[in-house]
């Protein structure tokens, strides 16, 4: 038995693709203690709403996040469609649902070549990448942006994708899934990968439950929520629609959960584009909110489950916008599955909860 | 399961009660917000209940002094925004399980979100000015409305204007003959009112002039005469201020010689159309001075 040490993990590390500052509490090689310091960047977009239009904050709202841009864009938008009471047409709902979930499978595909990377297989988060850059190819398509695509606005979205698109759309997800499985099968089958994921970074279901965790970290731990099963928006009108869940709760079960998020999008995406109803995308929104008015909303971003609430004041501004992450709600949860872990394995294991502390901290 | 989302009041001391309730009901927790309020910091916090229920248990006007207490004892998770809220709002919140003692956020300002930017406080009076103006227009459109439910409140109206000299009440008939009678009855009621406040104001000026006169009394009489002199010089330049008023009758005859030079039909068009603007000015100022009345 050694003697208790504090090793400083972070905001500058290798492995970290964001701020994020660990004290890790080790005794030889085991973590007894991990305490989370964020507030590295800080950036006060919410306090901009007072002194943005509600529909120019739409851009700010896009710019929390690189990855989960789109749904962010969307989240705020539907808050403030619930606050002034906007019924958006379904066409609109539509197109919303298949670039988030565009969205989804980018940001799922980015982030196991993170993981992969997290353990060491560089060709493998290359091949993820290089898959990666198609979707991205499907954005500047449709939208004219990679990142940032600024194509929601309240009241509905502002570009159209026509049949052609569609069509194309089709045909290049065909392609990905093809080539998609063949890495899919690295990451649950090969066995130096599971070496290194199998049994790492353990939380139990019951953890999960009394951590609040949300999104495929939970759904690891067979917790059984995924917004997209309460039907908001254009997730009414799946036909079906089941959370992938996994009992293991492990590193491994992490990973598997997003790896069949990503098929589980691209079905609902075809799903969406073989239903989706002619009409108007938009409708025009006038006024301001009411004062004193309040709406709170959820959307499943690909990290998880994220919260808006909005407040109106009677002018164009809002009194209040606040967007909570679903790597803030995984914090804690984060603590909890670096305890009693090997030291070697902590990158792993914090990069499986997929986190996003510039999102965190907006 | 379908989602639903509702805002409920809660009290503050019943925070520690809310939180071990949902713990007991298995809900889960979803976040603590929040708002910066004149009267305090508004709390929300959100539960999420299994069937997807989403509540928010608002906590209204927390003040500086008041000290909120902590649920990461049934909810770990709540400690980012415990932390965040401290840091961001300067609310007191005592036990919290991991508790960065004011130092999560790297901050320049201490609490940022306390500060009302002078941009959106201009923005929130305009928009308190503008409800305040639209609640008046609602109230006079009623007020119409009123009028045309009960024709008897006009004669009645038109009582009240009685207090007008009747030459001009005799001028009015004939000038505003075509129009509609709601709008006769508020000019009417306008000019009484415009009226009765210079009745008023003659009122308090002849009251003013007595106890100027009575204080006068008192003073020594040398002082007493000095005061009496610049009133009189007030009153002369007052008088020789309204003798350029009149100059308007002057400008009158001019128009009227020039009219005389042009050929007759043209003469009668120009005639009619300053006719028309004069009579569109006096409409004018009446309904200003009846806005201004109410």
């Amino acid at each position: 038995m050694g003697k208790a040490t504090v090793i400083p993990f972070g905001p500058q590390h290798p492995v970290l693709p964001e701020p994020l500052h660990l004290d890790l509490v080790v005794e030889d090689e085991k973590v007894l203690e991990a305490i989370p310091q964020i507030g590295f960047v800080h950036r006060g977009l919410e306090k901009l709403v007072e002194t943005r239009d509600y529909n120019q904050f739409i851009f700010i709202a896009e710019r929390i996040c690189g990855i989960c841009a789109f749904g962010h864009s969307m989240g705020y938008a539907e808050t403030v469609e619930s606050l002034m009471g906007v019924e958006i047409p379904k066409r609109a709902e539509y197109l919303r649902v298949i670039w988030h979930e565009l969205s989804r499978v980018h940001s799922h595909i980015l982030w196991l070549g993170l993981a992969a990377d997290a353990f060491g297989f560089e060709s493998l988060f290359m091949h993820c990448w290089r898959l990666r850059e198609r979707v991205l190819d499907i954005f500047e398509k449709t939208t004219g942006g990679r990142v940032i695509f600024s194509v929601v606005k309240v009241g509905g979205v502002v570009r159209d994708i026509d049949a052609v698109q569609f069509a194309e759309i089709k045909r290049v997800l065909e392609g990905i899934k093809d080539d998609y499985r063949q890495i899919m099968n690295a990451f649950l089958k090969d066995s130096s990968v599971k070496n290194r994921t199998v049994g790492v970074g353990h939380v139990s279901h019951e953890d999960a439950l009394a951590l609040s965790m949300v999104g495929p970290f939970a759904r690891a731990s067979s917790v059984n929520y995924d917004v997209r099963m309460l039907g908001r928006g254009g997730y009414a009108e799946l036909a079906d629609f089941r959370p992938i869940l996994d009992d293991q709760g492990d590193c491994y079960a992490r990973c598997k959960v997003r790896a069949l998020e990503v098929l589980q999008s691209i079905d609902i995406i075809e799903e969406m584009i073989s239903r989706i109803p002619e009409g108007d995308i938009s409708v025009s929104v006038k006024g301001s909110p009411v004062a004193g008015s309040e709406a709170s909303n959820v959307v499943e971003q690909p990290r998880g489950e994220c919260y808006y609430y909005a407040r109106g004041n009677g002018t164009k501004n809002l009194e209040r916008m606040r967007m909570r992450t679903p790597t803030s709600q995984n914090l804690a949860g984060m603590t909890a599955a670096l305890k009693g872990c090997d030291l070697a394995d902590v990158n792993n294991i914090i990069l499986t909860i997929d986190p996003c502390i510039s999102c965190t901290e907006r | 399961m379908e989602f639903s989302s509702e805002f409920i009041p809660l009290k503050l001391d019943e925070v520690p009660s809310l939180s071990d309730r949902m713990k007991s009901e298995h809900a889960r927790f979803v976040q603590i917000l929040a708002v910066n309020t004149d009267a305090g910091v508004d709390l929300v916090y959100s539960f999420m209940m299994g069937d997807g229920a989403l509540q928010n248990y608002e906590v209204k006007g927390v003040k500086k002094t008041d000290v909120v207490p902590s649920i990461t004892g049934n909810f770990l998770a709540a400690f980012v925004f415990e932390n965040e809220i401290h840091d961001l709002f300067g609310v007191t919140i005592e036990g919290i399980a991991i508790d960065f003692g004011g130092k999560f956020y790297q901050l320049a300002q201490s609490e940022p979100m306390t500060i009302i930017s002078p941009a959106q406080k201009a923005a929130r009076e305009k928009a308190a000015k503008a409800a305040e103006a639209k609640r008046a227009r609602a109230a006079k459109v009623a007020e119409t409305e009123y009028a045309a439910d009960h024709p008897d409140a006009i004669k009645q109206m038109k009582q009240k204007v009685s207090g007008i000299d009747p030459a001009q009440m005799a001028d009015f008939e004939e000038r505003f003959a075509g129009t509609d009678p709601e709008k006769l009855a508020r000019i009417k009621a306008a000019f009484a009112a415009k009226a009765a406040k210079a009745a008023e104001a003659e009122q308090s000026r002849k009251s003013k002039r007595e106890t100027r006169a009575a204080e006068l009394e008192n003073l020594d009489p040398e002082k007493a005469a000095k005061v009496r002199a610049a009133l009189e010089r007030k009153k002369k330049a007052a008088e020789a201020k309204r003798a350029v008023g009149s100059s308007n009758v002057e400008r009158d005859a001019e128009i009227e010689a020039k009219l005389a030079q042009l050929d007759p039909e043209r003469a009668a068009k120009v005639r009619a159309a300053l006719d028309a603007k004069a009579r569109k000015e006096t409409a004018e100022r009446a309904a200003n001075t009846g806005k201004d009345g109410e």
